[in-house]
């Protein structure tokens, strides 16, 4: 059987959300492996966040927001900018793959690009294979 | 080479006119501990305290750690050493203590020892500061002349390393962690209540010293301290099983630098760069 990624997406609410929303309607096609958490506002994604779908399992993380200077809450998106980049940083220099950890503004009219990005940043995943080193041991969990 | 016992006199002096003026209620500074070798720190409250004060080349605590557990205290005066100082700077930044509130008793020292190891500390492995970047007083001459070594300087091994030897390096290393948390509290930035850590409502990670929880504990303290750490290392000389914390706080400090463009707790008037934004950041740095 080929390998079908966990993805974890975390969209905001105004933009990314109702982008999906709009591919859906459109009737764009995109792979199934994400499944979407809805936030209200990019700013809300807590770094620990990220830490914790990969260590649940996820095999990358696809955060999408608003573009820069069209958040619902004027400054959320830049702010999340700043933080998301040191996360990426320290994924890298933990050694893990800053690869599966991706940002993307997708806008409430961008149904296109949300269908596109996510058929990209599949292919990406499943390139790189299952997502061993954060992945708690499900035996280790039951204890 | 600095004069210890001489900035211990002028310690000295300095405390007791403040407590005699009676404006000041708290001297933070340090004391002896079960032995020379061991000082620790010390909260003087009266006259008679001030003879306990001592300070020799192995007072490497962050005195900057104590200023908020007098939050009655009218004023405070503080003995700051160049990375104690930074770390008070990064509180009055993050308003946790106002800068008129503070007398910091500023202390030029170089040639600090850990007790550890009887060795000088590398000072690869803090920020390479002499003298503080803000003080009322200063204890002791400028220190002009000493080598100025980046403090990122030794990033660069590590930097070269394989990913994949990286993060065998730091699976390695934490997973040492026995989670006693000393890092935590040694670290002046650290001062949230209750950490993430020991919170129940979301369990942000395991709490067995074991390898998922101690990553996640570290991974996430590591963000935390993004653009406030400053860099004094008392985390990895704190550590009873010598993590080198101070590799990751250096990397995420030199990245949050190079993207943001200020090192932290070096000016009053920054803030911390993760409470702070510019419209021009460019989308580049979360590639």
């Amino acid at each position: 059987m080929s390998f079908e990624p966990k993805i974890l997406g975390i969209a905001c609410n105004w933009c990314t959300y109702t982008g999906a929303d709009l591919a859906g309607t459109t009737r764009l096609h995109y792979p199934q492996n994400l499944r979407v958490v809805r936030v209200m506002c990019s700013s809300r994604i807590n770094p620990s966040f990220i830490f914790r779908a990969f260590q649940l399992g996820a095999d990358g993380v696809l955060v999408g927001g608003c573009h820069p200077g069209d958040c619902h809450y004027n400054t959320g998106n830049l702010y999340a900018r700043r933080r998301l980049a040191v996360t990426k940083k320290i994924l890298e220099f933990a050694g893990l793959e800053p690869e599966r950890f991706r940002v993307e503004w997708i806008s409430a009219s961008e149904g296109n690009k949300f269908a596109e990005v996510v058929t990209e940043f599949t292919a990406r995943i499943k390139e790189l294979g299952p997502q061993q080193k954060l992945k708690i041991d499900e035996l280790l969990e039951k204890i | 080479m600095t004069d210890f016992k001489q900035i211990e006199n002028s310690l000295k002096r300095e405390a007791k006119k403040l407590l005699e003026s009676a404006e000041v209620p708290v001297v933070l500074a340090y004391a002896r501990g079960y032995d020379e070798k061991h000082p620790m720190p010390f909260a003087a409250k009266s006259v008679a305290d001030v003879e306990k004060i001592v300070f020799n080349e192995y007072c490497n605590f962050n005195m900057a750690r104590y200023i908020m557990r007098f939050p009655d205290a009218a004023k405070i005066a503080v003995a700051a050493k160049a990375a104690d100082s930074r770390a008070i700077v990064v509180l009055i930044q993050e308003e946790k203590v106002r800068r008129e509130d503070l007398v910091i008793l500023g202390i030029s020292a170089s040639g600090m020892k850990d007790p550890k190891t009887d060795q000088l500390i590398d000072s690869r492995t803090t920020g390479g500061l002499y003298n503080p970047v803000e003080y009322d007083i200063l204890l002791g001459e400028e220190i002009r002349g000493q080598k100025i070594v980046s403090p990122y300087e030794v990033l660069a091994e590590y930097e070269a390393m394989d990913k994949e030897a990286r993060w065998a390096f730091w699976k390695s290393q934490l997973d040492k962690c026995i989670r006693c948390y000393a890092c935590r509290k040694a670290c002046p930035m650290c001062y949230c209540d209750p950490c993430f850590i020991d919170q129940n409502k979301p369990r942000w990670a395991d709490k067995a010293p074991q390898s998922p929880g101690n990553m996640m504990y570290h991974l996430t303290r590591f963000h935390h301290l993004a653009g406030r750490c400053i860099d004094c290392g008392e985390c990895s000389r704190a550590c009873p099983v010598d993590i080198p914390l101070y590799l990751f706080h250096k990397k995420v400090a030199k990245e949050c630098e190079e993207m943001f463009g200020q090192a932290a707790g070096m000016k009053l008037e920054d803030k911390p760069v993760l409470v702070d934004f510019r419209v021009e950041d460019s989308d580049q740095i979360l590639k």
